[in-house]
């Protein structure tokens, strides 16, 4: 793996890398540098086979990581590929032609996350929601647990009592810290 | 490997479809069971008795678990993953687990890994058997599922008296596994395995020595060895095709490198092949638990000491987990960011790329009657698609 | 054409016995089988950890109707929604007391949804005594049990000095420790100040030390004190005390103030309100006076505290030995009450030095937090005898350092705390002077009924004090030159007299002279209660020898209120409880009343 990497670092401007196991490394690149680099690796380094795309979201920094995990079986390793794309105009490179699969992949995080793939086929369809209206669900500043307050109704018949409180009340404490 | 993908996407043969030309009608299969394969649909158009198209969707069965997954505590994801998959739910407690001890360093005691490979095989098995029924099925041969849902209910058992569950067992847990196995198991196991094998060889007989099901599955959906890694193939439906791809080989994983197997291999590629090596595979299965329980220790602790899971944080951090799972290639992402929740986790299911992407491009071409079969034979589950 | 015939094997099968179950709705479930809830409600604690952990919600913890709140229980009980639950058993796995466990019974039928929302244990079903189910399998248990254990020195090396034996604990560990808490606070009630426990043991976890340091002030400005001598109810009131070491929480108070400078701590508490004009006098530098102080203090009131000793500290200066208690450490408490400006007078008795009477007619408020600083006499033959000490006195000399003559071999009677610390100090000197340690304490009780905490009790054996038990004082043995050299003890048998009630008798058959230059008597301690005066003592209302008062502490007098060990007695963390609670109360008078009426000199 170090040898690849560093054969992959004298062709292609890589940034931060994580070896997280021997047969196991993520590299953050710029977006230029993705689809050169995959290629690279599909065609040359025997990294055949795309395991998944998907996206992280940080929040917190305004942007989202997208990773492609690509494999090669023969000396069994895998690589992440990362690139960091800004949050507010998430756009990133299609690589259905590379992998046909990917399509539905980029199909998922235009949905899910609201990350365009301009050319990617039936990107604008429908995936797994229908009708939704809301912002892209698996986005982080989605809050699945006020969606399903506001949306569904909630059984009566439910409360509970925190110990310490019902304690203090029925001990009639006063003082101490509230 | 060839640039096969990228020609394949330029040079499109298939004549342009003319709805309003009159040969053409839309046919909707699914989304109920279309065969065993769960809910979603294909958009077929058709011309004549021959599909010229399929369109997949999905959307039937998503239930956001890698969001709900972002509101849970460590230990608090533990009961949900094996949710995402119903027919073999415990690579996902597996995976999940594996991913989290990696992330936080947790050491899992040597007895816990064989109990979870044995539980692994068991699932295989299973498995492997509802695929039996389903394939048969599809083709109306409904004793097949009435045999393999006999002696999946007896492994079902041996579930039940060793985890506390029948389907969703719970029962591995970050950093180990909840318990060794009852008193007996290893009895009640040996009569189950020769159940199943007494089983598997009537299946032989009535299903793959059948003049019927061969004619069907025969020739019929083939996959041609370069697509494997274009489509991203793995399991039994890239070992069909002659490729020995096997993560429990490719990348050992728990006790596996202790254990004597092969992966089991076809040739044709077709329905049939598909079949057989599943079949195989089952019958390895049960090779391999024999040698599991052989040789399994049978004292010592199954969990190692956690954290107090309540306030568990991990540092921020990322990995992949994968094992092979009766379908192939099953595995999780899983991102960390120093708090006491995971940031992301994204599960990979073989069926993704199996039933999506694979079967649009296999389904030009076939007869309707075949698309139920076709859809079986790449052995999937929808709910590991919308997770 | 074997493909066209072997099908028909299938045909086999018409002659076999069918494979389903005759019976499937009496079928037994495995003995593991995660089924319905049960729940041994008198184990039950209602600590709420199921709940916490319950990922579905499923849990809520409610009020059961004979389970009231009390030490270490919250009254409540766990009641599960069927309609969430997933039956993952992570309730049963994290059980802190492991009453929670689950029957292997998996049917149950009923019109009423709402039936299946139920309090196991209590609504009464028919899997409750089922033997067989879910259990954590041996090993198997999502708290940690075991108490990272605290450096200490040596017995051989602390008995040769003062120097304080617990080390605390390193960051490293304090986070260790502070991670086994389950955050149920079942402690802050147990607690008599109500500390709010949970969240400064969230802080140690964090790491978030000023927040720890705020959380600690809230409610006790004693915590370098109390983080090394409070008796610590809150650990047995610890939900994980039930099937493990309750969490160290005393430590854990303790190392958050380790890791704060005193410059920070100062910062942390902050200037405190403006200046309100009301006055308010304090008898006594103790932990119930300088608590009432700092919080008069914080809001603003001018507060001025007399102390008849040399330096404030009260009882925790002069009765704790310096080897549980260091000064610097006391004082640094001190020292973040004074930084709120209250004027501490030491060497100032009042009574001599200032009347009761100018201090009324000067203040709003006079609160009298004297303390129990006069040693009880057991008044045996020979008590009279000089060499016949008691320990309070003796601790006080230790503790102003003066010196005394130590005695080669000392007797000390009594079985609580108090003697536990008279026989260790002495231990430490005799080392120190004669290089041997001859002390035995006498106790009434029986081993493993003693008083005492049961850590002094250890501590002290490894120091070399002897424990003689079930023994009864009887009287010194002098000799006829005046020399003291024994106590006469004869021993306690327990005996159950016609009544029925146990009791205990003194067995003169078996006698003990326990050689002794030096007896000290650690058999209680009384108020000194002379500073009020004649005409006072006669207007005040009295519970026998203690001064009546409210639950706020508030004498027959309305100016005068009397809090601490004086009413109480003696407990660090109560006379701090009580401090707060008197000074809240007075800031209530004062709320109620305008200057003018409460001061006297306030017409001028």
């Amino acid at each position: 793996m170090r040898t690849l990497l560093a054969r992959l670092k004298e062709r292609f401007a890589l940034g931060p890398i994580t070896e997280q196991r021997p047969d196991l490394a993520f590299v953050t690149v710029e977006r230029e540098t993705l689809r050169p680099l995959l290629r690279h690796l599909r065609d040359a380094e025997g990294f055949t086979h795309l395991v998944l795309l998907t996206a992280v979201d940080w929040i917190e920094e305004g942007l989202f990581q997208l990773t492609w995990l690509v494999h090669d079986r023969r000396r069994a390793r895998d690589i992440g590929l990362r690139v960091m794309v800004a949050r507010d105009a998430p756009v990133m490179d299609a690589v259905h032609d590379l992998w046909p699969t990917a399509a539905t992949y980029q199909r998922e995080l235009k949905e899910m996350f609201g990350i365009d793939f301009p050319g990617s086929p039936r990107i604008d369809e429908e995936f797994i929601l229908e009708g939704w209206v809301d912002i892209p669900p698996y986005r982080r500043d989605f809050d699945t647990l006020k969606f399903s307050e506001e949306t569904f109704e909630h059984r009566a018949g439910r409360g509970t009592t925190d110990p310490a409180t019902h304690m203090r009340e029925h001990l009639g404490i006063q003082g101490g810290s509230k | 490997m060839t640039a096969g993908a990228d020609v394949l996407a330029a040079t499109d043969p298939r004549p342009p479809i003319d709805l309003s030309s009159g040969k053409y009608l839309k046919l909707w299969q699914g989304p109920q069971h279309p065969g065993i394969t769960g809910n979603m649909s294909i958009e077929l158009t058709v011309c004549g008795d021959e599909v010229v198209e399929g369109k997949t969707h999905v959307g039937y069965l998503h239930r956001g678990f890698e969001k709900l997954m972002e509101r849970r505590t460590f230990i608090q994801v533990f009961p949900i993953v094996c949710r995402v998959c119903v027919p073999e739910p415990d690579f996902n407690e597996y995976c999940y687990a594996a991913a989290i001890e990696e992330l936080a360093g947790i050491e899992v005691p040597e007895r816990a890994r064989w109990i979870r490979t044995l539980i692994l095989e068991m699932g295989r098995i299973n498995s492997y058997l509802m695929y039996l029924g389903g394939q048969a099925g599809a083709f109306g041969l409904g004793v097949i599922g009435q045999w393999t849902t006999h002696v999946r209910d007896l492994m079902l058992d041996r579930f039940e008296e060793m985890t506390g569950a029948r389907i969703y067992h719970m029962f591995i847990l970050p950093g180990g596994v909840r318990d060794g196995l009852p008193d007996g198991f290893d009895r009640r196991m040996a009569e189950t395995l020769r159940e199943i094998e007494r089983t598997m060889a009537d299946v032989e007989n009535v299903m793959f020595h059948n003049a019927v099901f061969k004619k069907r599955t025969r020739g019929v959906g083939v996959i041609p060895v370069d697509l494997v890694d274009t489509y991203g193939i793995t399991g039994p439906n890239a070992r069909a095709a002659g490729l020995p791809n096997d993560v429990r080989k490719d990348h050992p994983y728990l006790v596996y490198p202790e254990l004597r197997f092969e992966p089991v291999i076809g040739h044709e590629s077709d329905m049939y092949a598909r079949a057989d090596v599943r079949r195989r595979d089952l019958l390895v299965s049960i090779d391999l638990i024999r040698q599991i329980l052989a040789r399994m220790p049978r004292s010592g602790p199954t969990m190692s000491r956690l954290p107090n899971v309540l306030h568990w944080k991990i540092p921020r951090g990322e990995t992949y987990v994968r094992g092979e799972c009766s379908r192939g290639e099953y595995g999780y992402y899983v991102v960390t960011d120093g708090s006491g929740y995971p940031r992301r986790i994204n599960v990979r299911g073989p069926s993704y790329t199996h039933a999506m992407a694979l079967l649009e491009h296999l389904i030009p071409g076939t007869n309707i009657s075949d698309v139920a079969a076709l859809m079986v034979s790449l052995h999937t589950y929808p709910p590991e698609i919308e997770r | 054409m074997r493909d066209v015939l072997s099908p028909f094997l299938a045909w086999k099968n018409l002659f076999r016995e069918p494979v389903s179950i005759a019976d499937p709705l009496n079928r037994e479930a495995a003995p593991r089988y995660r089924g319905f809830h049960k729940n041994d409600v008198s184990k039950c604690i209602g600590c709420g950890t199921c709940e916490t952990i319950c990922q579905n919600g499923a849990i809520d913890m409610v009020p059961v109707a004979g389970f009231e709140p009390k030490d270490g229980d919250s009254g409540l009980r766990p009641r599960i929604d069927y309609g969430r639950c997933c039956w993952c058993a992570l309730c049963v796995d994290v059980c802190t007391t492991g009453s929670l466990t689950m029957s292997n019974a998996y049917k149950w039928i009923d019109a009423d949804p709402d039936a299946f929302r139920f309090v196991p244990g209590v609504d009464a079903k028919s899997w409750d005594e089922a033997e067989d189910g879910y259990r954590r399998a041996d090993g198997h248990h999502l708290t940690i049990r075991e108490r990272v254990p605290m450096q200490e020195l040596a017995p051989e090396v602390r008995v040769g000095g003062f120097d304080e034996i617990v080390a605390g604990y390193d960051v490293a560990l304090a986070k260790l420790e502070a991670d086994r808490c389950v955050s149920c606070g079942l402690c802050i009630a147990a607690c008599p100040t109500h500390m709010s426990i949970p969240q400064y043991i969230e802080a140690v976890r964090d790491g978030d030390y000023r927040r720890g340091v705020r959380l600690l002030y809230e409610t006790n400005p004693f915590s370098n004190t109390c983080g090394r001598v409070c008796t610590h109810v809150c650990e047995t009131a610890c939900a994980l005390r039930n099937e493990g070491d309750p969490i160290a929480i005393r430590w854990l108070k303790r190392h958050i103030m380790d890791q704060v400078s005193q410059d920070e701590v100062r910062e942390i508490i902050g200037a405190p309100a403006p200046a309100t004009g009301r006055k308010i006098a304090i008898v006594g530098a103790g932990p119930a006076g300088l608590t009432a102080a700092f919080d008069l203090a914080k809001a603003g009131h001018a507060v001025t505290v007399f102390e008849a000793a040399e330096k404030p500290g009260g009882m925790l200066r002069y009765g704790i030995p310096e080897y549980r208690l260091p000064y610097d450490m006391l004082d640094r408490d001190i020292d973040a009450i004074t930084s709120l400006g209250v004027e501490i007078r030491s060497d100032c008795r009042v009574g001599r030095d200032v009347a009761m009477a100018e201090l009324h007619e000067g203040h709003d408020a006079v609160v009298l937090a004297i303390g129990l600083h006069v040693g009880r006499s057991l008044r045996m033959p020979g008590s009279e005898h000089p060499q016949v000490r008691k320990a309070v006195d003796l601790l006080r000399s230790i503790g102003e350092g003066m010196s005394f003559d130590v005695p080669r071999t000392a007797v000390v009677i009594g079985g609580g705390n108090v003697a536990m610390d008279i026989a260790r100090s002495l231990a430490r000197l005799q080392k120190l002077t004669h290089g041997e340690v001859k002390v035995t304490v006498t106790t009434r009780k029986e081993p493993g009924h003693i008083v005492a905490d049961p850590e002094e009790v250890r501590e002290c054996g490894e120091e070399g004090v002897v424990i003689a038990y079930a023994r009864g004082p009887q009287r010194l043995v002098i000799e006829e030159d005046g020399r003291l050299t024994g106590l006469l003890t004869w021993r306690i048998v327990p005996k159950i007299d016609d009544k029925g009630r146990s009791a205990t008798i003194c067995d003169e058959g078996d006698a003990v002279v326990h050689p002794a230059d030096m007896v000290v008597e650690a058999t209680g301690q009384a108020a000194d209660v002379g500073l009020l005066g004649e005409a006072l003592t006669e207007e005040l209302a009295w519970n026998r020898d203690r001064l009546a008062v409210d639950a706020d502490g508030r004498t027959s007098l309305p100016w005068l209120w009397a809090v601490g060990d004086c009413i109480n007695g003696p407990d660090v963390v109560h006379a701090v409880a009580d401090g707060h609670r008197t000074a809240a109360a007075i800031e209530r008078a004062f709320a109620e009343t305008s200057i003018e009426r409460t001061r006297p000199d306030a017409r001028r």
